[in-house]
């Protein structure tokens, strides 16, 4: 009876403990929604012709349902704010845990950061990620000097003086979760044209780090070794500025390691982009109507070059995808 | 008696999730003791030296309040969101620099950074774009951190960057050590 009780009290600690660390972690479903992003991938059909990988650029820029409205292609998202190359390759490799795409398209703005910029950004990317030996590896990889990974294993440990600030949010998704992004897409209808930069400065060096180069080749090698087309990309953007000799590195990589590489920002005008209507924070990232556009002009790409299914004619995919067309729709009209 | 057990429980999770805390900041990567004691140091630095740059009479600081009041009408102003965070990184463009703000409390913006953007100003010490890398030397020294191109030579929290291309200055920026703050 004595044993009995105490392995009672042991069973109660460990649950409330969980709890509370559930309880106190961000939610990120109401408010601060990129926070969302990594997790939404979880709840969705693993049968992705085609998976995007990379920061805020694709995640606001390309729109799967678009290009499977346009082409037939069945693709996925996986982007986060301020996502950094490292990040891009353990979620790459965790994808493929579920799933082997047909091609892997990464932009390679990620490129120009060779250090972990914040906590905040890393929290938004990790804190919903499965636990993995990838999860692992990414956080170590991501950690700033400030941060522990048992602040990561024991939410409360990071969010405890959370406790006062508690909202609604945290209580209605404690067990579970709201979808805010459409294949990871996550739309935003607002408009604010571009129209001053600030000045493009010279910078000390303009050569990519080893270390990002490190995880380029990593990227390249996981996706040869699962029989996947890697494609570069970059996105459309103004801001910040995707120097000359920025570009001068990727294209040489790019043909040296025969790698199909695509550079949105010199196709602006034959996609269509006008910066006056299409972007919602003035040419940094595209809005809905600069992101169907941008989807449509890539989806016509990626179709004939890299000979992708047209799942259109696939009964099971079409079901799948004629209702989440009907909830992206919605998303687009409200 | 469940009442008396759960509130115990608590406790002991608020106990160890405090002990485990005050692991990793007192027996992990940082003693407090000492970053207490660095930063007092600093903060006097700071208080003493910090770099600020003189335009016409008007002395411009990093870290600083700005406002339009007193640093004048901009010729074009730009703003930058964060890709996820509300606040925006704010500048201001004048005829021969550039400021750049950002979001401090009571939605009042401090100086972030003044970007030279032609030869025709000089620092206080009196160096400009276009000079060599022994005028710099000569005006400051040659107690500089030294990374790729970039010279930079700290005050307190902020840093005076230069930037030298064969041997001659291609770029003046005045910055806030975000690193630091």
């Amino acid at each position: 009876m004595k044993y009995f009780r105490i392995i009672a009290i042991i069973i109660i600690f460990i649950l409330v403990f969980i709890f509370l660390n559930k309880l106190l972690a961000p939610k990120y479903m109401e408010d601060l929604v990129e926070g969302s992003m990594t997790s939404a991938y979880y709840d969705e059909e693993k049968n992705h012709e085609v998976i995007f990988i990379g920061d805020c650029e694709v995640y606001a820029n390309f729109s799967p349902l678009e290009m499977y409205q346009n082409e037939g292609i069945v693709s996925y998202v996986r982007g986060n704010s301020q996502q950094l190359i490292w990040q891009s390759y353990y979620l790459l490799k965790e994808t493929l845990k579920y799933e082997i795409p047909k091609v892997v398209v990464f932009n390679v703005n990620s490129m120009r950061y060779d250090e972990p910029v914040s906590e905040a950004y890393n929290r938004l990317m990790i804190d919903n990620m499965k636990w993995s030996k990838e999860k692992v590896d990414l956080i170590e990889a991501s950690m700033t000097d400030e941060e522990n990974i048992l602040y990561y294993i024991f939410p409360i440990l990071r969010y405890h003086s959370r406790f006062a600030e508690l909202k609604q949010e945290d209580f209605d998704y404690l067990f579970k979760t709201k979808k805010n992004t459409y294949n990871g897409f996550l739309i935003n209808k607002n408009v604010k044209p571009a129209e001053n930069l600030p000045t493009k400065r010279r910078l000390a060096n303009y050569s990519f780090s080893d270390i990002c180069y490190d995880y380029l080749n990593k990227i390249r090698d996981l996706c040869k070794e699962n029989g996947i087309t890697l494609v570069l990309i970059k996105a459309p953007s103004l801001y910040p500025y995707w120097y000359d000799e920025y570009e001068e590195q990727i294209v040489k990589y790019s043909a040296e390691n025969a790698i199909p590489y695509y550079n949105f920002t010199k196709y602006v005008q034959e996609i269509g982009i006008d910066y006056s209507l299409d972007t919602y924070d003035g040419g940094l990232h595209l809005n809905l109507s600069g992101a169907e556009k941008m989807s449509k002009y890539f989806g016509k790409i990626l179709k004939e070059t890299f000979n992708l299914t047209d799942y259109r004619n696939d009964d099971n995919v079409s079901k799948l995808y004629e209702e989440k067309l009907k909830e992206y729709n919605k998303a687009k009209e409200a | 008696m469940n009442k008396k057990v759960l509130i115990i429980i608590l406790l002991v999770i608020v106990l160890v999730v405090g002990a485990i805390e005050a692991y990793i900041v007192f027996g992990g990567k940082k003693s407090t003791k000492n970053s207490n004691q660095d930063s007092k140091v600093q903060d006097e630095a700071s208080q003493e030296e910090e770099w600020s740059y003189t335009y016409e009479g008007m002395k411009i600081e990093i870290g600083k309040e700005f406002t339009k009041e007193k640093y004048g009408e901009e010729i074009s102003y730009s703003e930058i969101a964060s890709c996820a965070f509300d606040g925006l990184d704010k500048t201001y463009t004048y005829e021969h620099y550039e400021i750049t703000t950002y979001p401090a409390e009571n939605e009042k913006e401090n100086i972030l950074s003044i970007y030279f953007l032609d030869e025709t100003i000089a620092t206080d010490e009196g160096v400009s774009i276009g000079d060599s890398y022994d005028k710099m030397v000569e005006a400051y020294s040659d107690s500089y951190e030294n990374h790729d191109n970039l010279y930079t030579y700290r005050k307190g929290d902020t840093l005076l960057n230069f930037i030298v291309e064969n041997d001659t200055i291609t770029s003046i920026e005045y910055t806030l050590d975000v690193e630091q703050n």
